[in-house]
């Protein structure tokens, strides 16, 4: 066995390939998530059993199953009923690359939701009674006060979870999707090289988490700015 | 479900194999992590620097593709090591068993790593000054005030770290590992009702994380029965 | 008498900043002695250098015959005659109030748990709160956690105990109970170093009182020659704006 460094340094342009896709899959189902995870937020914090039972339902779905399984049940489960196969959506549900973002979108939905909560919770109660006291309505209060301050203290957790919808996206490679893992796994078929293939691949993906976290940093150091200290 | 009747018992034996890569990553993840938070809180920066690459490149990479590493490439390594003695062996593989649950538990560890450091360093500073002003030695301080505490402020990050693993466990069906989901996948070839199998899959995993989730809370219970009157 | 603490030019920095700056104070067996200034004085600074919580940059410190250096035995030694009490209480939140108490005699005196029991037993009853002892820190009151945070250090039967604004952190209604407990053990004969406001127990308890300001010892005296003419402008200042309230 040889390693062979020079392998790596060929591999990355092909792997590279794949990372428009990787990007596409990320970016869609990271507005698909976070829309629905506001629904599913608002829903959560009714005072409405009927909403709420539903809410928490989804969350303790889509947080309890492993992701593979997801998308398992939607690309490969899904066909099995003929009035899937019949319904408008079809165009749309034969396509892997749809099924990923659904499944991607649904299951970062149920723990988006649930970190916008912790943000949420996690505003002082007396900032919101100082709203009351000032006679700011419900409205004014939650979108000047509550929602501001709680997207800040959500920051943090929501920079993890793109991270781990990046890491996510490797798994659309098991519905034949050529994202970044996708081709990896085809160059190594070919070669049989897996340590300098995969290793450019993870050479990528560090990158990009790198870009994300050091994004998310500027945004909270700009969002944070009125409690910086001179 | 009698559609699945003739399945259960495959369904049966995926799950002792879910069960089996669960705790054997479990012991590595937990093992990875004291090592990998020692290295962060020690005085050594070569020790630092290490512990540090470590959780950059396991927390950063795919978990896939880190599982696709281990198995092919400990499949390379392992065959060329013995072809050096037996040139006519072909091909030696790390069991998929093996494979999945270490690097399961090498990413796994690379979080807990971050949650132990957390909750060593998370130990209120005022109450380390009190030890030192008892004079209590710096192992006495580690077991007595440390360690009792680092388990309650450990726990809930503790108990999602238990949920990624037993999540993870469907990876190990990629690699081959006749687990549910792969169970799923067989029968599927047979029966074709891939939505009732994969829902089953789906369902069994839910009680799975569900266990795991109430076991938690009542561990988080007990370790906090002492904040009982806390105002 | 003998000399029991000795600080002697004592300086400490952080950073560049001169928190300490040519410190030197006696304080003699059995006296008591009360620490005052503005916040930010370096009043508690000053009392953790004694137990070395905070190491001193240069001078000398001497407790009980030991000098203070990076001689972890001898800090080792010097931590046991001298007790401590925090603003915070900086109790264990994961042990009860007796193994808050038992803790450092068993481990640090190694005494046996029974005979370690016992003396918790009587310093909570001394404290008055004997019934309390199985509870956990959270579900007393913050003036019976300081109590406990007395009783804990009492247990290692110190020669000297140090008090680092015991009361700052409690409610009104609460200081007085942790006043009377310090009021007995002056009584008692204990050597006591405090860091605190009340100068109401600072009149009618320490032996001397040492105002300090911006890292300095501006002046020592006697309760009765500093609250009825503080030498220096500083002091007067100090309590026109501590008495005025």
């Amino acid at each position: 066995m040889s390693f062979d460094l020079s392998l790596i340094a060929v591999s990355l342009p092909k792997i590279l390939q794949g990372l428009g896709l990787t990007l596409n899959l990320l970016a869609v189902s990271t507005l698909f998530g976070l829309i629905l995870a506001v629904g599913i937020l608002l829903m959560r914090l009714s005072r409405r059993a009927w909403l709420i039972w539903p809410a928490k339902a989804y969350i303790y779905f889509f947080r309890g199953t492993p992701l593979l399984v997801q998308l398992f049940v939607i690309y490969h489960g899904l066909p099995q009923f003929g009035f899937i196969r019949q319904s408008v959506l079809w165009p749309l549900l034969r396509e892997p690359y749809w099924c990923s973002v659904i499944a991607l979108s649904l299951n970062t939905a149920a723990y988006v939701s649930e970190i916008l909560r912790g943000g949420v919770l996690g505003v002082d109660k007396g900032l919101i009674e100082a709203g009351k006291a000032l006679g700011l309505s419900k409205f004014q209060r939650t979108s000047r006060i509550t929602a501001p301050l709680a997207v800040r203290l959500a920051l943090p957790a929501y920079s993890n979870e793109i991270v781990s919808m990046l890491k996510s996206t490797a798994l659309a490679s098991t519905v034949t999707l050529m994202e970044m893992t996708g081709v990896a796994r085809t160059i190594v078929a070919d070669t049989f090289a897996p340590y300098e293939i995969f290793i450019a691949a993870t050479i990528i993906y560090l990158v990009l988490v790198w870009i994300i976290q050091t994004g998310f940093t500027l945004v909270e150091t700009y969002a944070n700015r009125h409690v910086r200290k001179t | 479900m009698s559609v699945l009747d003739g399945w259960w018992d495959d369904f049966f034996f995926g799950l002792m194999t879910v069960l089996q890569v669960f705790f054997v990553a479990l012991v590595i993840a937990v093992a990875c992590g004291l090592l990998g938070a020692s290295a962060k809180l020690s005085k050594s920066r070569i020790l630092r620097a290490i512990a540090q690459a470590y959780t950059v490149v396991f927390r950063g990479a795919p978990e896939l593709l880190v599982l696709l590493l281990f198995y092919f490439g400990m499949a390379i390594t392992l065959t060329s090591i013995v072809q050096a003695f037996d040139p006519s062996v072909k091909f030696i593989d790390l069991p998929p068993f093996w494979a999945g649950s270490i690097a399961i538990g090498l990413i796994v560890g690379a979080y807990m790593t971050e949650t132990f450091r957390g909750a060593f360093l998370g130990v209120d500073r005022g109450q380390i000054e009190a030890a030192r002003a008892l004079s209590l030695k710096r192992h006495q301080i580690f077991r007595y005030v440390r360690l009792p505490q680092m388990w309650r402020l450990a726990l809930p990050n503790f108990g999602n770290h238990m949920l990624s693993i037993m999540k993870d466990t469907a990876l190990v069906s990629i690699i081959g590992l006749e687990e549910i989901l792969f169970v799923a996948k067989m029968a599927n070839s047979l029966i074709h009702r891939p939505f009732l199998l994969y829902m089953t899959v789906a369902l069994i995993y839910l009680a799975m994380t569900t266990v795991i989730t109430f076991a938690v809370g009542w561990l988080e219970q007990r370790a906090n029965r002492h904040l009982r009157g806390a105002r | 008498m003998a000399d029991i603490i000795v600080l002697e030019k004592m300086n400490k920095f952080y950073g560049t900043y001169h928190a300490l700056k040519d410190v030197d104070l006696t304080i003699a067996k059995g006296e008591k002695v009360v620490v005052c200034g503005p916040s930010g004085s370096g009043k508690s600074t000053m009392i953790r250098c004694i137990n070395r919580l905070e190491e001193h940059d240069s001078g000398r410190i001497v407790v009980g015959g030991q000098e203070l250096t990076d001689d972890e035995k001898k800090i080792d030694l010097v931590r046991r005659e001298v007790g401590m009490v925090f603003q915070s209480f900086n109790l264990f939140p994961h042990m009860t109030v007796l193994e808050n108490l038992t803790l450092a005699p068993r481990l640090v005196r190694k005494m046996a748990t029974g005979e370690a029991e016992a003396i918790a037993m009587k310093y909570l009853t001394r404290v008055r709160i004997p019934d309390q002892a199985n509870k956990y820190p959270s579900q007393l009151s913050g003036g019976q956690q300081q109590r406990v945070a007395i009783a804990r250090a009492l247990c290692m039967n110190p020669e000297v105990m140090l008090f680092d604004e015991p009361t700052s952190a409690l409610d009104p209604e609460m200081i007085s109970e942790v006043l009377d407990v310090m009021t007995d053990l002056a009584r008692e004969g204990m050597t006591m170093v405090c860091v605190t406001h009340e100068m109401g127990f600072a009149r009618s308890v320490a032996d001397r009182i040492v105002f300090m300001d911006q890292g300095e010892i501006v002046e020592v005296s006697t309760p009765a020659e500093f609250f009825a003419a503080p030498k220096s402008e500083r002091a007067r200042t100090f309590l026109g704006q501590i008495l005025a309230h």
